[in-house]
């Protein structure tokens, strides 16, 4: 049915895009203006709890330790974390969320719930099982999707699988 | 304030205190008819100042699931005894 993959694949792209866009103009709009998409995103990575480790708040960002201490530099600048060296280890940096910092994710928090809430009130239980369903299904598919690509070498991988295919089906 | 426990107690007044210092008066100017059955009078980020101030006080965590179940100060109070252990 090309419809219907058409329809889901121009709502999966404006969903993202949406999502993304109305993320920011409600920050841009409220007390935290001074913060960008990619920098909310890092302080929700960070968390308003216990200190975290550079090389464990970056992986979990998907990006490298040298992208995000400059990410780090400029929200350490506007108030938003401390950086600290691990007092038993000196090698290892520790970051946290100062009371602005946490204040700012906590916010944030609350954005993506009330747009879930407000996606999911219209519906009765038996409704909202299945919409949840029929998401965490798409959601583990293109998390799975991502997995493939998460380093080169599964990239080549991949390719090397194609490839493989297409030659034994040609030996078929 | 009858009928409630001292670790009670203490909780309900740290949280008139932490109350007064969210909304930038004094305590005195905290209404006297404030009570456990007072709503709570915040926007969400003066919400947010407090609950964190709440959570570093006694170092507990308070998840959003919580704050959807809070009503009334009465309702801060006992979620703050049971995540510090002082229910009762």
């Amino acid at each position: 049915m090309p419809r219907d993959e058409e329809l889901m694949s121009e709502a999966l792209v404006r969903i993202f895009e949406n999502v993304v866009l109305t993320e920011e103009k409600s920050l841009q709009a409220g007390y935290f203006s001074d913060l960008s998409i990619a920098e909310m995103h890092t302080l929700t990575a960070i968390g308003p709890y216990e200190a975290r480790t550079m090389t464990k708040t970056a992986e979990d960002l998907g990006i490298t330790t040298g992208t995000l201490t400059v990410a780090i530099d400029r929200l350490v600048k506007k108030g938003y974390v401390i950086r600290q060296r691990d007092t038993k280890d000196k090698r290892v940096v520790r970051i946290s969320l100062t009371r602005n910092g946490k204040l700012a994710c906590r916010m944030n928090s609350k954005f993506h719930r009330v747009l879930a809430k407000h996606i999911l009130e219209g519906y009765g239980p038996e409704d909202r099982e299945h919409i949840l369903k029929l998401v965490s299904e798409v959601d583990t598919y293109i998390e799975e999707q991502l997995k493939r690509y998460d380093n080169t070498e599964d990239v080549r991988k991949t390719a090397r699988e194609v490839a493989q295919g297409v030659k034994n089906k040609e030996k078929a | 304030m009858m009928g409630i426990t001292e670790d009670k107690k203490k909780i309900y007044d740290d949280i008139i205190a932490l109350l007064a210092a969210t909304l930038e008066v004094s305590p005195e100017e905290i209404p006297d008819d404030i009570g456990v059955d007072s709503g709570l009078p915040f926007d969400s980020l003066q919400l947010y100042e407090f609950v964190i101030d709440l959570e570093e006080k006694y170092n507990i965590k308070i998840s959003d699931e919580a704050l959807d179940g809070i009503k009334d100060i009465g309702d801060i109070v006992d979620l703050v005894a049971a995540l510090s252990g002082k229910e009762g």
